[in-house]
């Protein structure tokens, strides 16, 4: 009786989940829509950037890095959403994984992408990005290995490349899937990607085994991206910067944002492709209680270093923890702490509260707070630098305003592409956790599936 | 000379009952080789591999190749730079130690997908008996080699009983 309810779900399962590739609803054409809008607005404003050069941003001496630094920061942290969560998700075997692992995974990849292009945007002339490679004497430049940026090169890239390929390994039956119910040119198109797969047992072994090996390997390499990334900031002797423990601050940081945005995600997919059967409130539930943990941990970190900067009462670093406590940073620093603390903690403490619209709304918050949380953490240091002859002050254009909503809208752009071409939840891995599921199984036969 | 008997199944709990049916009448599992669209609790080691894989040796071996090319790009550039330091060390071990390991880890990456790639038979097409034509429904297909056309029917038979379509046979 068990079995012929699981084998029955299945075909279900197939429809549902490849559905969205197929059939395209008015909520995916008003997102897309207006995040290609908006990615446009950016355009714009970039091409504006280009012809009347730099200068139209609002950076000026001493803050040479601003908003761009922060969007650059923000969305690399975003990227820990997705590859690293799966795979300690993955690592320890939680079965609630299964239909949350994919929307993570493109996350990390886009997140990336777009975080990754903001050095270049900041060139000034970002046709000349090549140069940033750092080649051996190379056009007669020398890389300097002493520089964190170029440790960035190294760890950006190699977490781009390898969540690409943790994100398309586990992809590859879904997309034999997509090949065998195709015709013509798309066929031709899902038979390439999938690479001849037909799911021998064999084949099926050496997926998972490789699945499992990537997990342990990239766990390391996205903790040691955003610990890089922070070194670009604590490597330089400047007050509120120098720090040992920013490292860990910043991977804390970026996992905890990374999660949030995939709530966030995990909600509008739900909503927008009718995912209600497969992203449930338990898997909102377990990532609430992530996300407080994270919280919690985000709160201990920033306590630990304002705490032993004010505590320390070096004139230098006491200016920038009052321009952020109690000066003109203030209602950005409490708003921060509010969105990132105190909401999170109210919301997601309490199992009443900790549901699919509660962990959303926190999550929003929690985003908010975390880009703030990265402006903080640059603009007050450098607009005050040690000596005071220098201290200055910042205000973005529209220009740095219009770039930052951009990204907003490129990312939701190429979700929703992804999502057109790609089945967001691993059908397979999906099947397989049912095969292994029986109480889940009658608790759909209950439900009608 | 033997037989090949191809047959897809809708659902897998069909083909989970034929393979049982074969097992009985003595069909050899290294004879039975199982393509589906999920994995088959229970049906490990089905078809042509008993082999165990070495993903891991080879991601290790990634590993090290990664290393090696970091050491030599990071040192090697290092010693060629013309640049004056005042008898400052020109390599650096600490900065070096993070190109190696993200370049360590890259290698070990690289290898785990060609050698699962290799390891799975993957890059070739799939036999023609057993795609799937558009708007076939199946979740299971099997691949049954047997020693005579009189055990190729009786297969035949026994997978058809338990609701599976014969798409075709060869002779190899």
């Amino acid at each position: 009786m068990q079995k012929s309810i699981a084998l029955g779900a299945d075909h279900d399962i197939n429809t549902d989940l490849l559905r969205p590739l197929c059939e395209t609803g008015i909520g995916w054409y008003s997102i897309a829509t207006i995040s290609g809008l908006v990615l446009l607005a950016a355009v714009g404003a970039f091409g504006y950037q280009l012809y009347r050069g730099i200068g139209v941003w609002g950076l000026n001496r001493p803050v040479m890095w601003a908003f761009d630094i922060t969007n650059f920061v923000f969305w690399i942290g975003i990227s820990h959403a997705g590859t690293l969560i799966s795979a300690i998700l993955r690592v320890t075997g939680a079965e609630w994984r299964r239909p949350v692992t994919r929307c993570a995974e493109a996350i990390t990849v886009f997140a990336l992408l777009i975080g990754a292009m903001f050095p270049i945007v900041h060139l000034g002339r970002p046709w000349l990005f090549y140069w940033v490679a750092p080649l051996p004497n190379g056009r007669g430049l020398w890389p300097n290995y002493r520089s964190p940026l170029v440790w960035d090169f190294f760890a950006i890239n190699t977490y781009l490349l390898g969540s690409i390929i943790y994100l398309y390994i586990p992809l590859i039956p879904d997309l034999a899937l997509v090949r065998d119910r195709s015709k013509g040119l798309k066929r031709k198109i899902y038979g390439m990607l999938s690479l001849g797969w037909w799911g021998t047992q064999r084949q099926w072994q050496r997926l998972e085994k490789a699945v499992q090996v990537m997990a342990v390997i990239i766990i390391p390499v996205a903790v040691s991206v955003h610990t890089i990334v922070s070194w670009d900031f604590a490597m330089a002797i400047q007050p509120m910067w120098h720090s040992t423990m920013f490292g860990p601050y910043f991977v804390a940081g970026a996992i905890f944002s990374g999660i949030a945005a995939l709530i966030l995600a995990m909600a509008v997919l739900r909503k927008v492709l009718h995912l209600e059967r497969y992203l449930k409130p338990v898997h909102f539930n377990n990532l609430g209680l992530l996300l407080l943990t994270m919280s919690l941990i985000w709160f201990y970190f920033t306590f630990a270093e304002y705490l032993t900067t004010w505590y320390g009462n070096e004139p230098a670093e006491k200016v920038i923890f009052q321009q952020k406590v109690s000066g003109p940073f203030s209602p950005m620093f409490w708003t921060m702490v509010t969105l990132c603390f105190v909401i999170p903690v109210v919301v997601l403490g309490f199992k009443r509260s900790r549901t699919i619209k509660g962990t959303v709304i926190a999550s929003a918050g929690i985003v908010v707070g975390m880009w703030l949380e990265r402006f903080l953490i640059i603009v007050p240091t450098l607009s005050h630098p040690r000596m005071p002859f220098n201290w200055g002050s910042y205000r973005p254009t529209w220009v740095e305003v219009t770039l930052l909503t951009g990204t907003f809208g490129y990312f939701v752009l190429l979700y929703c592409l992804f999502v057109k071409v790609f089945p967001i939840v691993a059908v397979w891995e999906y099947k397989e956790g049912l095969a292994t599921r029986p109480a889940e199984v009658k608790a759909a036969a209950a439900h009608g599936d | 000379m033997s037989n090949k008997v191809f047959v897809m199944f809708k659902k897998p709990g069909e083909a989970r009952g034929a393979l049982d049916d074969l097992g009985r009448m003595d069909f050899a599992k290294s004879a039975i080789t199982v393509g589906s669209e999920e994995p088959l609790e229970g049906f490990e080691q089905c078809g042509a591999s008993g082999k165990p894989t070495r993903i891991g040796l080879f991601a290790t071996a990634g590993g090290l190749v990664g290393a090696a090319a970091a050491l030599l790009l990071t040192v090697t550039t290092s010693r060629h730079m013309g640049l004056v330091t005042g008898g400052m060390p020109i390599v650096a071990p600490w900065p070096f130690g993070i190109i190696v390991f993200e370049l360590t880890a890259l290698g070990a990456i690289a290898f785990t997908l060609g050698r699962m790639i290799f390891e799975a038979g993957l890059m070739s097409p799939v036999p023609r008996a057993l795609q799937k034509a558009p708007g076939v429904e199946a979740s299971v297909v099997l691949e049954i080699e047997c020693p005579t056309e009189a055990r190729a029917t009786a297969a035949a038979r026994a997978c058809q009983a338990r609701g599976g379509l014969v798409t075709g046979s060869a002779e190899s």
